[in-house]
């Protein structure tokens, strides 16, 4: 794996730059699906991803894997809270229900997505939770379900 | 909503799901045209809580995650903080928690075949899958108090340790279990033609929907795929232990209930390994209640009785946790469903949905 | 008939009009008598045999043993409200359970309990009456599935009017085919002439389409699909509560009892045996025969609705057509 994450990083100078424990920072979230195209070749499915809030950024971690052996790769990237980024799901469609559920908690828009929509709280709840300046306000302690907004 | 088509829903609540999932269904005569999958009645803010608790505390929440092999999600997080911590942990200990995580796998795969019969339509399979299923639960009952959550695990060691002669007591239950699977499952179902022609050849699911889809456990090894991280990654003591990866080539919903059969037997195997080559002495525990755990970056992957499971832990260097992300298998099976409900029969669509084993508590978290 | 038995018992002691009365108030009681008590001791051995085979107890507070179980699950369903969909068709909503329950009546009715005289009705060609109530139920289901004003009672009405269609014309074939061996379609005289050798020596093939056939055109499990608890929720049954669908179950042990008595008179000799008096004969039959029907409900999964109209029309209708080919050759040699 170690001489895939060195291709990877020759093949990619300014865009990306290795961190500690074997995951590879990006830097210029332009280049993510070009990376993560070089990335599909060696790794089969999008194990997860980790959004964690550090204001006023999102790091997000993507953690790929395969099915034979035990590797896995990090990749980090920071966005911004108001900003967007690219969707992975055209070259890992695994990746399909995990941006629901980023957009869901974190608020983050992937742009390309197919079905960009809340998936684990109800489709009307206002506010993403696992911000870290999330507040429990009178609308959300309010909130019943029954009237449906849409 | 065009053509002559009727949108059923079933769920959330209805007897023949497991648990609180929602299926939209789009059927015309008596298939399915496709079908849309909701979930998230059972969303609790785990992964929130995880913010406001100390490490120690977080494992009653993790035993609700997947409430029929609940075991598995606490070795996974004591692992995850364990290694986060940099801390080692006794040889009596990991033997301890591999027989546990087994004897929840048992207990999971009992559950699922059980209520695969149920689904059709045999209900006295139903119990006696559970009447097995008691036998261990009896023993993990005596072991650790609890039964459904036995919060039996703790950063650094186990709260108790093996009783005497529970050796003997679980090799006991576990003949019985094994004869039991052997002859009387055997007719009811793996050998019964009603249920060979209610789940031959449905619900195929082929390595191209699982590599897409990122499906893990029992459900990938019934396409062929041999792959299982007690032997790709070992952890515990899984290493130290003789047992094969049980896979099946036809991906159809009889191979999926034939793989967890089988597995039955060889989580047998493991565990009377495993309890002969129990090294003797202290389970002790290696951390305080309340710790401080470095600030970092932590994965640690187990095979949980449903697939591959995760804890990603994000720690500052405090007391509790900057941010937990929980990887549960069921979530990317479900993520397959509706490719694999489209073009089956109304009715099979609840049988192929049990026989991808979704627990929801996993699912929603 | 019962009526004449008691006619006679009774005409030592009564004038003769005063006689007809009584007979038929007493064969009035007695019928009543029997439709009340089949279901519940039916209903009671049904949930102690499953329970047993499930490896547990089954009711045991109410009563000893729990017998009195199954009084208080019909008193309790007496007392429930009619909860009823407002948009419902009124007539034939209403109509169908009694309709259903009261041809269930009349089959018991018609049925030997042990020896010649002792019937409620007696018909000479009982045979073909049987048959054309146990037919009926395709037209009623149907009807009630669409009074019903239900998506869900629509398909499950559906699905059952197609199974029992199926499954009746192998039925016929095979009541044909007693006919053909026996000579007659009276169930007295089919039993009168099993007293040397059973029919189901005769007719093997037979007695197996008949078995399966008539489970399936009771809806017994395992051809209990339109009525499937895990799919279609109590399938064309849905909009019922309360009394109108306590009197559907009524009807289904009704008709469980009456096919096992049928396959006992047709197929197994009724009341002919040595040693024992014919009627001891007859009910340890039926006993066995009800037992066996009843187990398998708890060991047998589903099949499919596909699965099953295929299994009706690939296989038993053909091979009650064999059966009936085969006793006609030997008719003739």
């Amino acid at each position: 794996m170690n001489d895939f994450t060195d291709k990877l990083l020759k093949a990619f100078p300014n865009g990306l730059k290795a961190s500690d424990g074997g995951t590879i920072e990006l830097t210029d979230k332009k280049k993510l699906l070009k990376v993560v195209e070089r990335v599909r070749k060696n790794f089969d499915i999008l194990f997860m991803l980790t959004v964690v809030d550090r204001p006023p950024n999102f790091e997000l971690n993507y953690v790929f894997s395969k099915y034979e052996g035990r590797d896995i790769l990090i990749l980090r990237t920071l966005i911004k809270h108001e900003e967007s980024i690219d969707s992975i799901t055209n070259l890992f469609p695994s990746a399909d229900w995990e941006e629901r559920e980023a957009y869901d908690l974190f608020g983050i828009k992937f742009d390309g997505h197919p079905n960009l929509k809340r998936i684990l709280l109800p489709e009307d709840w206002p506010g993403h939770p696992l911000r870290k300046d999330f507040v429990v306000t009178d609308e959300i302690k309010n909130w019943t379900g029954l009237d449906l907004k849409f | 909503m065009e053509g002559r088509g009727i949108e059923l829903n079933i769920g959330p609540v209805h007897p023949a799901t497991h648990g609180v999932l929602k299926l939209v269904a789009d059927i015309e005569g008596d298939t399915v045209k496709n079908a849309k999958v909701e979930i998230g009645f059972l969303h609790r803010g785990k992964e929130k809580i995880a913010e406001l608790r100390y490490f120690n505390s977080y494992f009653p929440i993790v035993d609700k995650l997947d409430y029929v092999g609940a075991l598995n999600w606490e070795i996974l997080w004591a692992s995850t903080v364990e290694k986060a911590m940099n801390l080692e942990i006794n040889d009596r200990v990991k033997y301890i928690r591999a027989v546990m995580a087994e004897i929840q796998r048992i207990m999971s795969h009992l559950v699922y075949i059980g209520s695969f019969g149920q689904d059709l339509g045999n209900l006295t399979f139903f119990i006696w899958a559970l009447r097995e299923r008691e036998l261990l639960m009896d023993i993990v009952e005596e072991i650790s108090g609890g039964r459904l959550a036995p919060m039996y695990n703790r950063v650094g060691g186990v709260f108790y340790d093996f009783t005497d002669g529970i050796a003997d007591k679980i090799n006991t239950a576990l003949s019985k279990i094994e004869e039991k699977v052997k002859k009387e499952y055997r007719a009811m179902t793996y050998e019964n033609s009603l249920f060979i022609m209610r789940s031959k050849g449905i619900g195929i699911m082929g390595q191209k929907v699982i590599k897409e889809n990122g499906v893990t456990g029992p459900n990938m090894r019934a396409s062929g795929i041999k792959r299982d991280l007690r032997k790709d990654e070992p952890y515990l003591v899984y290493d130290k232990v003789d047992f094969e990866i049980i896979t099946e080539n036809d991906s159809d919903v009889y191979a999926r209930f034939m793989v967890r059969v089988r597995e039955i037997l060889e989580s047998i195997k493991i565990i009377r390994q495993l309890l002969k080559d129990m090294p003797k002495g202290d389970a002790k525990i290696s951390a305080p209640w309340i710790m401080k755990v470095p600030a970092g970056y932590t994965l640690v992957r187990h095979e949980m009785s449903k697939g591959e499971g995760a804890m990603f832990l994000v720690t500052d260097g405090g007391l509790k946790p900057y941010r937990l992300k929980i990887r549960s298998p069921s979530f990317y099976s479900l993520q397959a469903l509706p490719l694999v409900l489209e073009g089956c029969k109304v009715a099979d669509a609840f049988v192929i949905t049990a026989s991808m084993d979704p627990v929801m508590g996993e699912v929603d978290r | 008939m019962i009526f004449n038995e008691i006619y006679s018992m009774l005409a030592y002691y009564l004038p003769p009009k005063a006689n007809l009365i009584a007979s038929a108030l007493a064969t009035f009681v007695l019928i009543l008598i029997v439709l009340i008590a089949t279901p519940i001791i039916l209903g009671w051995v049904d949930r102690k045999f499953s329970a047993r085979i499930q490896s547990r107890y089954g009711p045991i507070y109410v009563g000893k043993f729990g017998l009195l179980q199954n009084f208080a699950d019909v008193i309790k369903l007496m007392g429930k409200n009619f909860v009823t969909n407002q948009y419902v068709d009124r007539f034939s909503y209403n109509l169908i359970p009694i309709l259903s329950s009261a041809l269930s009546f009349l089959l018991i009715a018609l049925l030997p309990f042990g020896a010649p005289s002792l019937t409620f009705i007696s018909l000479p060609y009982n045979l073909l009456f049987i048959y054309i109530l146990l037919a009926f139920s395709p037209l009623l289901i149907i009807i009630a599935s669409w009074g019903e004003n239900n998506k869900f009672a629509v398909l499950g009405g559906f699905r059952s009017a197609a199974q029992i269609t199926t499954y009746e014309l192998a039925l016929i074939v095979t009541f044909i085919s007693i006919g053909m061996v026996n000579g007659s379609y009276d169930i007295i005289n089919v039993i009168a002439s099993q007293s040397l050798i059973w029919n189901i020596i005769y007719l093997p093939l037979t007695a197996v389409v008949f078995f399966i056939g008539s489970i399936a055109v009771i809806e017994r499990a395992p051809f209990d699909l339109p009525e499937s608890s895990q799919e279609l929720q109590a399938g064309w049954r849905i909009e019922y509560s309360g009394l109108k669908y306590g009197l559907f179950m009524i009807g289904d042990y009704v008709k469980l009892l009456a096919v096992s008595i049928l396959f006992v008179s047709l197929f197994l000799g009724g009341w002919s045996g040595a040693f024992l008096p014919g009627i001891i004969w007859f009910w340890i039959k039926t006993v066995v025969a009800l037992m066996f029907l009843m187990s398998l409900r708890w060991s047998l999964g589903r099949p499919r609705i596909d699965q099953l109209l295929s299994i009706g029309w690939k296989w038993l209708l053909p091979l009650s057509v064999i059966n009936l080919i085969i006793v006609e050759v030997m008719m003739l040699i």
